[in-house]
């Protein structure tokens, strides 16, 4: 037997890895040999662990090379966990620690010391931080990028904070974060002259900070989403600022009308990105008008929900050549007339998105399908009035089509006929599509063997044939939408054997009992979302499946199961990477066994939801406990109301 | 009570102050010390008259009479040496001789500058130096100068030497000044031109009050018992107390300009600290424009910060209007910085943070770190606070304008000490006047 790395040396094979994006390809070749492995090792630059466990041996493994931790997956990070898994520190660039509400400001400080040069840091979503994260994380000096959406608790002087500490700040984001106020933005801005992408989302900042915040000149990308406060005057000041921006996002802006629109597509130039959705819903053409000094430049246009007539899309099609992505979801006037327009003078896009768009029938399609023969994406939800014909010349002439949505658009099963000619297809949604019957999701198990996604809700037609035909043809599933389709038994859910499946919603599929679930869980071993809810048949021996099976669990949705105390404990103290737990109406569970099975699952859960009587009844030193380690307990008042 | 203000506003005649000078055609004299203060020094009409206007003979026959003067030096100079080398020492003799020499080489500087003085255009008349008495308003400059009083030697008094003893008295300041001034420069260099005022620089008078009088407490005094008041407006209430004919309307109406009079020139201030930059004599003088403006510049920055808050016992001030300011919101500074200033409002905490690297906001139990060392950054500007005090000021000035009732006056004497701007030429001299403490004693005489 001959050895591989005589042909092949380890640059080679490093070279070869290059192309290598799944992390499950990463992990057969390094199971070829040991060179495999040594090449796979020196190519690495980040992990993205899911457990704690195995960190330190890999950590010892990818020593030296590793650039970039991701830990933001584990459960029970705190801070000396978060102190033992800083390798090699000198290399470290980048370090995401979102969703990480266990860990404090110490240990956060401990990072900032020990990686003198880390250039970016995540902090997103850890809900309860607030100025002392912010000010320990100011710390890394040399950080560019920074994101602390939704730390809800910063406010101003952390901000400052950041501002003063890192200088060579690149990117920043502070969605959510809504104390922060103008003082703090305009801080910002005079320290942090090197800010290129900032998202200020959902702030309550007005037009002064979109005044001090046009003065950045390397700015280049800004997100306003659901800025309520920021008018046309802001976005006057942006027009007219140092800044030349290429993407702005001002969707959810209310009180942005299309005068504002209009200045800005005036004194912004190079704009390639422009988001205006959800803002006032009249956009006059001047606007759109404007539009065509952007002319080549802009790529992408999402416009979602405004009034368009369709000479305004004539206009977009005329001048903007290059577009590549265009956004009309809920765009009452947008017709088939506007959309041939549109298509005729945009060949190149790629992404279209008629979401709602009532009044676009198959002619939409039929001028779609005869000019932009690249699209790959096609969202259609709710487009009633299309029918196999339309999705016909689809399938016929785009055939790099990716992504097709075309929930709630009545479609049976001779338009997954056709659709099933695009080979390629990776994501479909023929979500409340009740024609499509066991012999249209035959055809895609046929032939879409590449399919990545496959949203079958409320498809009531399908029985146990159609999963087992998708579930032998489509082997690369990773998620699987099964919600409500209640003819679907144990049968068929036995027919799931999909390695890669990691995101399954089985919703009030009242058929399936635990058996189903267990014969799942053996063949779906990669499991990390699962949606039990309304299963009412599932009782304890699936959670003990689910506890052996799928280790990777992540996400889980048990409520109105028929789980026992003793099943709760199991699944919550066994599985180790449990973070989000949804268990709302367990009747068969005590407040006993809910409180063993809290404590049994201590330190890894990060999202709780419970009934809210709960509340009074369980141990306030337990519920203590729980909110110490960074978990958030959402309490629910619902009746229980049984459904089939 | 006019009258008193007008006295102390008003710049007084000048007491002929005696000169230096000499007469070219001086010989050598006896070594005598009597005789010294008479004839030697006895000025030539001939010098004098041609002290303003540049005459080339006149120049010469100075040179000349120099150059004489040093070959008599130079003789007495080896008759010292001869004696030495005689060994047959005479102690008074030498000590005699010694004096000689002193004086001697004293004298023939001062020709020098004299000549050289009315040798160089650019000088106006000004180059002797002296003291005239010190003016009661504008020139405590000089009585800090400590100029020696010339008068001592100089017992001929004409009106060509006052200008020269003005021009040399403030030579020497000024060259200290300079000194100052640019040590100043370095620190408040930036905030040059911040000052709303526009006013062309000699578009404006620019009056200077003394420190005695910016720091008096009372302005306006009643010529009878001799009260003192703040406002004309209460002292005229007080003077009806002194009979009927205060009570008359007349008397108690507001002073009034007189109508047709000349337009009133546009008053500026400066502040008598030589080197603040409110003081004329600075490269970068920013004139103040009230007097109250005045009081509270020299009182804030020059003067000791004598009320201490009562509820802090840390923040002082110096205006007492400062301290209730400062009362009103003390002890509810929250926002702190993290070199140790606290403000009351988080705006003014971020302005202060944007202006200064390396500071942040502190968080709520933050440890107030190296509150010493970077509190010095902040010291200079903690002018900050009250830079625009001045201004504040100035809008407010309308109140204060009753009472300053000196608009109608006319400062020719002060006219002429603006004027003098100082210049480079003169102070290549000025060095020898301060430089020099044994000329300024050398005569006892008088």
């Amino acid at each position: 037997m001959c050895d591989i790395t005589a042909v092949l040396t380890v640059d080679l094979l490093a070279q070869v890895l290059d192309w290598l994006h799944d992390s499950r390809d990463l992990k057969s070749c390094r199971l070829v040999s040991r060179a495999f492995l040594q090449a796979e090792r020196m190519h690495r630059r980040a992990i993205r662990p899911l457990r704690l466990g195995p960190l330190p041996v890999l950590l010892r493994r990818y020593v030296g090379s590793l650039q970039s931790l991701d830990l933001s997956s584990c459960p029970s990070l705190d801070d000396s966990a978060l102190s033992l898994s800083i390798p090699c520190p000198n290399n470290l660039r980048s370090v995401s620690l979102s969703r990480a509400t266990g860990v404090t400001w110490r240990g956060l400080e401990v990072l900032a010391s020990v990686c003198p040069r880390i250039e970016a840091i995540d902090i997103s979503h850890c809900v309860g931080f607030g100025d002392r994260e912010a000010a320990a994380v100011a710390k890394a000096c040399w950080l560019k990028e920074l994101r602390i959406d939704k730390c809800l608790n910063v406010t101003d002087v952390g901000l400052a904070k950041v501002a003063v500490g890192c200088s060579r700040l690149e990117k920043l984001g502070i969605k959510w974060c809504f104390e922060i106020s103008e003082i703090g933005i305009d801080l910002l801005v005079k320290k942090c002259l090197e800010l290129r992408e900032l998202d200020i989302s959902y702030l309550k900042v007005g037009n002064e900070s979109l005044r001090s915040i046009a003065s950045l000149s390397k700015l280049e990308d800004l997100a306003l989403v659901g800025c309520e406060y920021i008018d046309d005057e802001g976005l006057y000041f942006l027009s007219n600022g140092n800044c030349s921006l290429q993407s702005i996002d001002i969707s959810r802006c209310e009180n942005v009308t299309s005068v504002g629109l209009t200045t800005l597509a005036e004194g912004q130039q190079r704009l390639r990105k422009i988001n205006a959705g959800n803002c006032s819903p009249v956009l006059t053409s001047t606007f759109v008008s404007k539009l065509c000094t952007l002319g080549d430049t802009l790529i992408i246009l999402k416009l979602d929900k405004l009034q368009l007539l369709a000479s305004a899309l004539e206009i977009v099609g005329k001048n903007c050549r290059n577009l590549l992505e265009i956004g009309l979801s809920k765009c009452n006037g947008v017709n088939d007339e506007g959309i041939s327009w549109l298509v005729e003078g945009c060949t190149n896009l790629s992404t279209i998105d008629l979401t709602c768009c009532l009044l676009v029938t198959d002619k939409s399609l039929l001028s779609i399908a005869a000019c932009c023969r690249g699209v790959k994406c096609l969202w259609l939800e709710s487009c009633v009035l299309i029918s196999e014909k339309g999705l016909d010349q689809i399938a016929s002439c785009c055939m790099d089509l990716k992504e097709i949505d075309l929930t709630d658009c009545n479609v049976n099963d001779n338009a997954l006929k056709c659709l099933s000619r695009c080979s390629e297809l990776l994501v479909l949604k023929i979500g409340l599509c009740s024609g499509v019957s066991d012999i249209g999701l035959s055809f895609i198990g046929t032939n879409c063997s590449k399919l990545l996604e496959l949203d079958l809700y409320r498809c009531t037609a399908i029985t146990d044939d159609g999963l087992a035909a998708i579930s032998n043809g489509c082997k690369r599933l990773k998620k699987l939408n099964l919600c409500y389709c209640n003819q679907i038994s144990d049968t068929g859910l036995a027919h799931l054997q999909l390695e890669e499946l990691s995101d399954l919603e089985l919703r009030g599929m009242v058929r399936i009992t635990s058996s189903g679930i267990t014969a799942m869980a053996m063949g779906c071993r990669s499991l990390t979302q699962l949606d039990l809810k309304r299963c009412y048949s599932i009782d304890d021996a699936g959670m003990w499946a689910l506890a052996q099976y799928t280790e990777n669990l992540r996400q889980l949705t048990i409520s109105y199961c028929t789980v026992t105390g003793l099943g709760l404990c199991h699944i919550l103290g066994s599985l180790r990477c449990l973070q989000d737990v949804k268990m709302v109406h367990l009747s068969w569970v005590s407040i006993e066994g809910f409180e063993l099975a809290l404590r049994a699952s201590c330190g890894k859960l990060k999202k709780v939801k419970l009934l809210g009587k709960l509340q009074d009844v369980l141990s306030s030193e337990l519920l203590q406990t729980l909110q110490a380690r960074g978990c958030r307990i959402r309490w629910v008042n619902k009746p229980l109301v049984f459904k089939g | 009570m006019d009258q008193k203000q007008r006295s102390s506003f008003t710049y007084p005649p000048r007491n002929n102050s005696p000169k230096e000078s000499f007469n070219p055609n001086y010989d050598y004299p006896q070594f005598n010390s009597q005789n010294r203060t008479e004839s030697p020094y006895t000025p030539s009409q001939f010098f004098n008259s041609q002290a303003r206007e540049w005459d080339p003979h006149a120049l010469l026959s100075n040179l000349s009479f120099l150059e004489q003067k040093i070959h008599q030096m130079q003789n007495i100079v080896r008759e010292m040496i001869r004696t030495n080398e005689g060994q047959n020492c005479n102690t008074s003799e030498l000590t005699a001789q010694r004096q000689l020499l002193t004086t001697d080489l004293t004298s023939t500087i001062i020709q020098l500058i004299s000549t050289a003085g009315s040798f160089l255009p650019t000088i106006r008349t000004s180059l002797l130096s002296g003291n005239a008495p010190i003016p009661q308003l504008g020139s405590s400059i000089l009585s800090a100068s400590s100029a020696p009083s010339p008068s001592a030697y100089q017992p001929n008094p004409s009106p060509d030497y006052e200008e020269l003893t003005k021009g040399w008295g403030e030579n020497v300041v000024e060259s200290a000044g300079q000194i100052q001034i640019e040590d100043l420069d370095v620190k408040e260099g930036e905030d040059v031109g911040q000052d709303g005022d526009t006013l062309p620089i000699g578009s404006y008078e620019v009056l200077q009050l003394e420190k005695e009088e910016i720091l008096a407490p009372h302005t306006h005094f009643c010529t009878i018992c001799g009260k003192g008041f703040k406002r004309d407006a209460n002292l005229r209430m007080h003077m009806r107390g002194h009979g009927d004919e205060y009570k008359s309307p007349a008397a108690l109406a507001k002073p009034a300009r007189e109508p047709g009079s000349q337009p009133i020139p546009v008053k500026r201030y400066s502040c008598p600290f030589v080197g603040c930059k409110r003081n004329k004599e600075h490269k970068n003088f920013q004139p103040l424009k009230t007097l109250l403006c005045v009081k509270n510049h020299y009182k804030r920055s020059h003067c000791e910060k004598s009320y201490t808050c009562s509820r802090c016992n840390t923040k002082k001030f110096s205006v007492l209007a400062d301290l209730k300011t400062h009362e009103k919101h003390c002890g509810r500074d929250k926002w702190l910085c993290s070199c140790g200033t606290t403000f009351s409002r988080k705006d003014k905490l971020f302005g202060h943070v944007a202006l200064f690297q390396g500071h942040t906001p502190a968080l709520p139990s933050d440890e107030v770190k190296g509150k010493n060392e970077e509190i010095n950054d902040k010291d200079d500007s903690g002018g900050v606070g009250y830079n625009d005090g001045d201004e504040y000021l100035d809008m407010k000035g309308g109140y204060f304008s009753p009472m300053v009732n000196f608009d109608s006056f006319s400062f020719e004497g002060l006219d002429e000490f603006s004027r003098t701007t100082f210049d480079p030429t003169e102070n290549s001299f000025s060095f020898l006047r301060s430089g020099s403490p044994d000329f300024a004693r050398k005569d006892p005489g008088n």
